[in-house]
């Protein structure tokens, strides 16, 4: 079974190539992969006939309970058959239909890709693995629908299907969770009728799954799709819009009828929905012109009556439901590829335009004319024997069952009058008025066909082979309880033979009178007036408003709006926050002496930062700022933090160049704070709010006892287990180095981004101003040499001792950027690029590769990624933490100068 | 000293998003500046300052008042990150000014975004 899905879905992924390599010829070897599954699935049989069942199973999510476990049973088997018989004969099929078509191996990955999934649907144990079948299902038809993408009609019919099905796919999720719950289980197999249909959730499982089988097996009101994915290539249509994926609804109803069957309200849901599906489909189906549409309008009520028959849940109804859907996906399947092949050789599917194809294409005709004869339920065909299942198993449903038998007289009536259409009208009488001269097709295009058409009569006229092999074991499985299973194309006048009767003679007498039936059937303008089309864009563009109306009012494009409503809510929730934590008792913390460094390091970064915000001249706003982060770093050295204050200072003073560099090119600041005075005050209160809660939380939070000895453990851990005295290097470049690892990326990141944005751009208008970069002094040029040096000295020295004493790589870094940005103001950047040798960015690449390299060691010694390995040389600890502090050094360095040199060479 | 310290964060807060409040993209980014120094010192001071003493062990042991390394070690990471947006958002002040003349926030949005498509056009 898993060989079988796995072939398929391998030869999904070779079908681009091969398409692209053998052209139309791909399609035989493509055809040997559902053929496997095909003869696989035959081989099964005489298990699964004698009552048992295959089962294999992988394990996927084994947290959550998810396996990827099949089993076959008759259904599964039955569907099987189907999809990979009819499967193979579609690749075939598909290439000499499309074969002129250039995205031909697409479209074969397409359907091989359905076929892979619609086999795993049908296998699939597992709830969970069912639905995501049932949804890839959903997503290969939507792009064959749109394979034509390059049609507005295609596009708007794949969106459509694609939202109703996959709308429905919602709620069967929901459904099929619930289902899980109520029952206890997530295999199919192992839910059982008494655990669920006794549940309370029963009624809400019931309605979320059925919503599902629904939409996708096109029941009202959602059948609309069905008729607009016609815009599909046509062996898309035969395959998966009438005799695989249309059939999954039908299929899930089928396979839940034993454990949730049981209540009255599925039988009648079912029943009604079925049969109204039914009537509507037939009368729709007479009002078409369009040969494919017609075949598609017979498919719902198909698919209607096959719901309709699981609903009945009576010993004949059941059996029909299994022959019914046999017999509808051979005889349908073969008419459509029969419709694409008139259409491929006369270039037209418009009833008018047809008639009296029979001369032209024999073979093609001879397919139609049995698969037509099946679709009318004329005997000795298998469609006969469904039809008189059908109606046996109505009457015995009793009252309901007679009411919905004479819809059901009505909808065959019909179906006969489209198969006589289908086939009369189009291959029979009268030539018609041809766009091209007819030919007959090629073999693979009416090979499909004619197997299918024949294989419908073999079934009907053998029909004891049909029910020993395929037909009981599937009835069983779809029973809730054994049923005894006899199939027979007469069984004495019966009140069914009588329906049939009837019916056979509607139907002739509707196809004889057709065009009167067609002129009254007009008459009635109003109501199809009513298009269920028309309501659907008018939804959808509902929608699309609401949508917008909602879009605009969170994406109003002002900046401001968007920062002012994040700092109110989170000032909100902060503040909330401590007025909920101090009244569960949380106390101001007991203060600690003061600093007076820390306290002028305070008070020089709020006045800093109120200069810069009151100040308009370029150079005063930088000083300021420069003041601000300054204070901020005398703060952190006073509070014992030397690394964090040294960082702090190097970064102050490149954040003073960077910003003096982009200032210089821009006029002095003009606008400040709003123009309005009314939204001056609502910025100042959210201002003022969010940096109370802030201070707030922080109080709050450290008048509590610090829970936890992380900090303890680190500090007693650094140097026995890092090799390191200083223990914030030795956490950033051992105990921590994997968040490490990404902050460096982060700075990588923004160092490309940054400098990508700074990019030399040709529309932009032209600098009016030309500066000079480099200083005229001589004297200080030669002194800026030797400067740069002593600073490239310094940042290495700072890295070598980091694991020890204040420095490390992101300091190194960050000193060593300063000779660059010396070297570059002093002679040019072109100099400096030229000092450096190899550009930057792919400095930073390389101090990446580092980083991440010395964590291969610990995944080499089967430790954790960049668990450290250590070398004692002479007694002097080298490990992997310093190389990753060298990629850290590399990293920080290479990304800032990158972008230090690409913003310096837009100065020039 | 956490009082004083926590009052200088929530200032410098304060400062900060007033700017970020500003119609003009250059206090926008100064904005960004102060912000981010006002939550490094948050998160520094979240780690406690009664232990002044820097995190230095030597073979003798832990030093007795020895500050939270940790909180030390994160905004030491922060502050570089926090360098590299500043750089990354005067890159895009830088590319405004040049594209439109403009450092206004609000007008800036008018002039880069284009119209939104028209879906009916499309479909019919």
């Amino acid at each position: 079974m898993l060989n079988a899905l796995g072939l398929i879905g391998l030869t999904t992924l070779l079908a681009p190539w091969l398409g692209r390599v053998l052209d139309a010829r791909a399609g035989w070897l493509l055809a040997l992969a559902p053929l496997y599954g095909f003869v696989w699935l035959l081989g099964q049989m005489p298990v699964i006939a004698g009552g048992g069942a295959v089962v294999e199973s992988i394990a996927w999510i084994p947290a959550l309970d998810v396996a990827l476990s099949f089993r076959l049973d008759g259904l599964s088997l039955l569907f099987g058959l189907l999809v990979t018989g009819i499967g193979t004969l579609i690749v075939l099929y598909a290439g000499s239909y499309l074969s002129d078509h250039h995205h031909l191996g697409r479209f074969y990955a397409f359907l091989l890709g359905f076929m892979a999934a619609m086999l795993g649907l049908v296998l699939a144990d597992d709830l969970i693995a069912m639905f995501v079948f049932w949804e890839l299902t959903s997503i290969s038809s939507y792009l064959l629908i749109s394979f034509q993408h390059e049609r507005a009609a295609s596009r708007r019919a794949a969106l459509q299907a694609l939202l109703i099905t996959g709308g429905g796919g919602l709620a069967l999720l929901a459904g099929l969770i619930l289902l899980g719950m109520a029952g206890d289980a997530w295999q199919f197999s192992a839910l059982s009728a008494a655990a669920i249909e006794g549940h309370a959730l029963y009624p809400a499982i019931m309605i979320l799954v059925l919503l599902g089988c629904f939409t996708k097996s096109a029941q009202l009101p959602f059948h609309l799709w069905l008729p607009n994915a016609m815009e599909a290539p046509t062996p898309v249509s035969a395959y998966l819009h009438s005799a695989t994926m249309v059939k999954a609804g039908v299929y899930l109803m089928a396979r839940l009828n034993p454990v949730m069957g049981g209540e009255d309200g599925w039988g009648s849901i079912l029943v009604v929905v079925g049969a109204a599906t039914a009537l509507v489909g037939a009368v729709l189906a007479l009002r078409q012109t369009d040969l494919k549409r017609i075949l598609a309008y017979t498919t719902v009520t198909v698919l209607g009556q096959l719901t309709m028959l699981i609903g009945t849940n009576t010993t004949y109804g059941l059996q029909a439901f299994v022959i019914y859907l046999l017999a509808h996906s051979l005889y349908k399947g073969a008419l459509f590829m029969a419709v694409g092949a008139v259409d491929h050789a006369t270039g037209t599917r418009e009833l008018v335009r047809l008639g009296g194809l029979i001369r032209f294409m024999p073979l093609t005709g001879a397919a139609v004319a049995l698969a037509a004869f099946s679709n009318a339920g004329l005997p000795p065909f298998f469609g006969f024997i469904a039809k008189e299942f059908k109606y046996a198993g109505l009457i015995e449903l009793g009252p309901l069952g007679w009411a919905t038998t004479g819809v059901m007289i009505v909808t065959n009536a019909l179906l006969l009058t489209a198969a006589g259409l289908v086939f009369i009208r189009t291959f029979l009488g009268r030539q018609g008025a041809y766009p091209r001269t007819p030919h007959e097709v090629s073999l693979p295009m009416w090979l499909g066909p004619m197997l299918l058409a024949i294989g419908g009569f073999l079934l009907g006229a053998f029909n004891n082979v049909a029910e020993v092999w395929l037909v009981d074991s599937a009835v069983q499985a779809v029973a809730r309880g054994a049923i005894p299973v006899n199939l027979y194309l007469w069984g004495g006048i019966t009140p069914a033979v009588v329906a049939s009767m009837i019916t056979v003679s509607l139907g002739a007498f509707v196809y004889l009178k057709r065009q009167a039936v067609r002129h009254w059937l007009a008459r009635w303008r109003r109501v199809w007036q009513v298009s269920g089309d028309l309501l659907w864009d008018r939804l959808l563009k509902r929608i699309f408003i609401i949508a917008g109306q909602v879009a605009d009012r969170f994406q109003h494009g002002s900046l401001r709006q968007h920062v002012a409503l994040l700092a109110v809510v989170g000032a909100v929730f902060a503040l909330l926050g401590t007025v909920l934590a101090s009244s569960h008792g949380a106390r101001l913390p007991t203060a600690s002496p003061l600093s007076w460094a820390a306290v002028a390091g305070c008070a020089l970064a709020v006045l800093g930062a109120a200069g810069a915000a009151m100040m308009r001249e370029r150079i005063a706003l930088v000083t300021s700022l420069g003041a601000s982060g300054l204070g901020v770093g005398l703060f952190f050295l006073a509070v014992g933090a030397p690394d964090v204050a040294i960082t702090q200072i190097m970064v102050e003073t490149l954040t003073v160049i960077f910003l003096a560099m982009v200032l210089n090119g821009l006029p002095v600041v003009q606008v400040t704070g709003a123009r309005n005075s009314r939204r001056r005050r609502v910025h100042l209160a959210v201002s003022i709010g969010f940096g109370l809660a802030l201070t707030l939380t922080i109080l709050i939070a450290i008048g509590q006892p610090l829970p936890g000895d992380l900090a303890a453990w680190y500090l007693a851990n650094s140097l026995p287990g890092g090799h390191g005295a200083n223990v914030v290097n030795v956490i950033l470049v051992d105990f921590r180095a994997f968040d490490t690892l990404g902050e460096i990326l982060v700075v990588a990141l923004a160092g490309l981004a940054a400098a990508l944005l700074l990019h030399r751009d040709d529309n932009a208008p032209a600098q009016g101003k030309l500066a000079h970069a480099e200083f005229g002094s001589v004297l200080l040029r030669q002194g800026l040499r030797p400067l740069a040096g002593l600073l490239l000295l310094i940042s290495l020295v700072l890295l070598w001792r980091g694991h020890n004493l204040p420095g490390g790589g992101f300091i190194g870094g960050l000193v060593a950027v300063c000779a660059a940005v010396l070297i570059a103001l002093g002679y040019g950047v072109a100099q400096a690029r030229r000092m450096l040798r190899v550009p930057p960015s792919v400095v930073a690449g390389v101090g990446l590769a580092l980083a991440a390299g010395a964590g291969l060691f610990g995944l080499a010694d089967a430790r954790p990624f960049l668990g450290s390995a250590w070398l004692f040389p002479g007694g002097l600890p080298l490990g992997t933490p310093l190389m990753f502090d060298v990629g850290v050094f590399l990293t920080v360095f290479g990304a800032v100068s990158h972008m230090l040199f690409r913003l310096m060479e837009k100065e020039v | 000293m956490e009082i004083v310290a926590a009052v200088t964060a929530g200032l410098l807060a304060s400062i900060g998003v007033w700017l970020l409040l500003d119609r003009n993209l250059v206090r926008v980014v100064l904005g960004i500046v102060l912000l981010g120094n006002s939550i490094n010192m948050a998160v520094l001071t979240a780690g406690r300052l009664d232990n002044r003493a820097a995190a230095f062990v030597s073979a003798n042991g832990v030093p007795e008042f020895a500050g939270n390394p940790l909180p030390q070690a994160l905004v030491l990471t922060a502050i570089v990150i926090g360098f590299s947006l500043f750089v990354f958002a005067l890159a895009v002040l830088r590319r405004t000014w040049e594209r439109h003349r403009s450092t206004a926030t609000d007008r800036v949005t008018e002039v880069a975004e284009a119209p939104a498509p028209n879906l009916d056009e499309k479909t019919s």
